[in-house]
């Protein structure tokens, strides 16, 4: 009962600035360059291979390695702001067994990338879909396919905004917090993947590929499994700071 | 108006380090209930540490505090039980103070009717739906207080709540705080507005350096100060120093005498050969008992370290 309230609580503060809209904003900006793509787009021969088969028009709407980078944004900023603001002050006092107050905003941030996860695939695939009649090609993704992309750009979601809320619980500045989302997200898995050449399966862009159905490198169950490592490392390490810090 | 079941605030031999710096040190200290207890300090004294503490928002190193006989994590409804204000500026600047206040409702399980009426007390139902962070100080400062008062708590602890108020803000914050007292309420405001204290409070503790250097009635502290006129004021104030009272020159032929009875003053100038051509008690303004009580802890501390 408590934590419903403190997720009621969590979901009210994401909701009740215009944090979500910008990142509505976004999306929808991506949808629109996906679908001007399409309309203008070609390959280095001028012709429209890349949207030709069922396969190619997946992979262009598989959004999940988008919607995990942008919920790690998204989880970043609205974990860190709370300590910038102070606004945990008075979280922490409704709920003094801060880790319980620390998981329903993972949960309630987690719930909210997997919204926008789901919005941005859902706008791409609709964006592309509603470009491709300007081609001499329909939208060939089947049903079965685009629940996938979505079902994938969901997961990637909720997976990215518990990474990025455990780097803002972990760095307490909005602008440090995205900093090291990108370090984490875009910077130093092409660095590692050239140190380790066997680890390229494993960052986040391949494994939400294979969630969409566009890639193959690892089987999806591992790629679920992978994702949420990704995930509960630094949420666990943010939460366990928050446990030892004082807040202030 | 209900009784409210008491809640006394007791604080045990706190302390608090950062690194080899000690914000508060073996601080002990009981905030009764029925009583506005006033807790002043210099900037820096470790005020506002000791306020955390006590919820729980910093560790200490060692001893505690408990409300009620329970730690702040440790009670079943803390915002039910306690009201705080910490940080004055704890808001989004781009959410309303409506919206605020109604995350916290929502946390607590408290009604969200019961935010617009602690709206309506503290003035802010016109400004509700406007962003905190076009709010000026003193709105601010209603805003914290909206939220301390969101659960109708027993126990008041808020820190420097009278900051940026209008004369209009402060009398209203202090007809509530008292109201409150009077009710059975445990209230504990810390203040540097001395005057706003003396004003406010029954009670005060006074720290400085996060040790306890006053603590009593405001009344009994105010009394507990006598004016020596002598010829002889250095030899007095020689003779008083050592038997444990704290002397200050107060003009040429006179002295400040405090933490000793008036009587017990009389009978060591007897004893010493020293006429006294008058003694009397002198009630003392808050701002001369604080000045002095913190002078005279920095001169204690400077021989302790010499």
């Amino acid at each position: 009962m408590n934590t419903i309230r403190l997720i009621r609580s969590e979901l009210r503060k994401l909701t009740s600035t215009k944090m979500p809209w910008a990142f509505l904003a976004v999306l929808a900006a991506l949808a629109g360059i996906n679908a001007f793509a399409v309309v203008a787009g070609t390959d280095f021969d001028g012709s429209k291979a890349f949207i030709a088969t069922e396969a190619d028009q997946q992979s262009l709407v598989a959004f999940a390695a988008n919607a995990f980078a942008i919920a790690g944004l998204f989880g970043a900023i609205a974990a860190a702001r709370e300590y910038g603001h102070h606004t945990v002050v008075p979280t922490f006092l409704a709920e003094p067994r801060r880790h319980r107050a620390v998981l329903s905003q993972f949960g309630a941030i987690g719930l909210g990338g997997g919204v926008l996860g789901l919005v941005g695939a859902g706008l791409t695939a609709a964006a592309v879909a509603v470009a491709l009649p300007t081609t001499d090609y329909g939208f060939l993704v089947s049903t079965g396919n685009l629940t996938r992309v979505l079902a994938a750009s969901l997961l990637a979601g909720v997976a990215g905004a518990i990474l990025g809320a455990g780097i803002g619980t972990l760095v307490r500045n909005v602008g440090g917090a995205v900093t090291g989302v990108v370090l984490v997200l875009l910077i130093a898995p092409p660095l590692v993947v050239q140190l380790a050449s066997g680890t390229a399966s494993w960052m986040p862009s391949v494994l939400a590929n294979v969630l969409s159905g566009v890639g193959n490198e690892v089987v999806p169950a591992a790629a679920v499994a992978a994702m949420a490592v990704w995930a509960v490392v630094p949420a666990a390490a943010g939460l366990i700071a928050v446990e030892r810090r004082d807040v202030d | 108006m209900t009784p409210i079941m008491e809640h006394p605030i007791i604080v045990e031999h706190l302390t608090k380090r950062y690194g080899d710096h000690t914000v508060v040190d073996d601080l002990s200290f009981t905030v009764e209930p029925g009583r506005v207890t006033g807790f002043l300090g210099p900037n820096g004294s470790g005020k506002s540490t000791t306020m955390k503490m006590m919820l729980d928002l910093a560790s200490a190193r060692s001893g505690r505090a408990t409300i009620g006989g329970q730690r702040y994590r440790d009670l079943t409804d803390p915002a039910r039980t306690v009201g705080a204000m910490i940080e004055s500026d704890a808001f989004h600047p781009g959410r309303s103070g409506r919206n605020h206040l109604r995350i916290l409702a929502d946390a607590t399980g408290i009604p969200s009717r019961r935010v617009d009426e602690v709206l309506e007390e503290v003035g802010l139902t016109d400004a509700a739906r406007r962003n905190a962070g076009g709010y000026s100080l003193g709105m601010r400062q209603r805003l914290g207080l909206a939220a301390a008062l969101l659960g109708q708590p027993p126990v008041l602890i808020l820190d420097e709540p009278g900051n940026g108020l209008d004369p209009e803000g402060i009398r209203t914050l202090r007809d509530r705080l008292r109201a409150k007292a009077a009710a059975g309420g445990t209230v504990f405001v810390s203040s540097h507005l001395l005057d706003e204290v003396g004003h406010l409070a029954d009670d005060v503790i006074v720290i400085n350096k996060g040790r306890l250097i006053a603590q009593g009635s405001l009344a009994e502290l105010q009394q507990g100060v006598s004016l020596v006129r002598t010829i002889d004021a250095d030899r007095l104030a020689t003779v008083l120093d050592r038997a444990g009272a704290v002397t200050e020159a107060h003009g040429p032929d006179s002295l400040i005498v405090r933490d000793m009875p008036i009587d017990e003053i009389g009978d060591r100038a007897f004893a010493a050969g020293v006429a006294l051509h008058e003694l009397s008690p002198r009630a003392g303004s808050l701002e001369e008992l604080f000045l002095s009580w913190t002078a005279t802890q920095s001169v204690d501390q400077e021989v302790t370290r010499s």
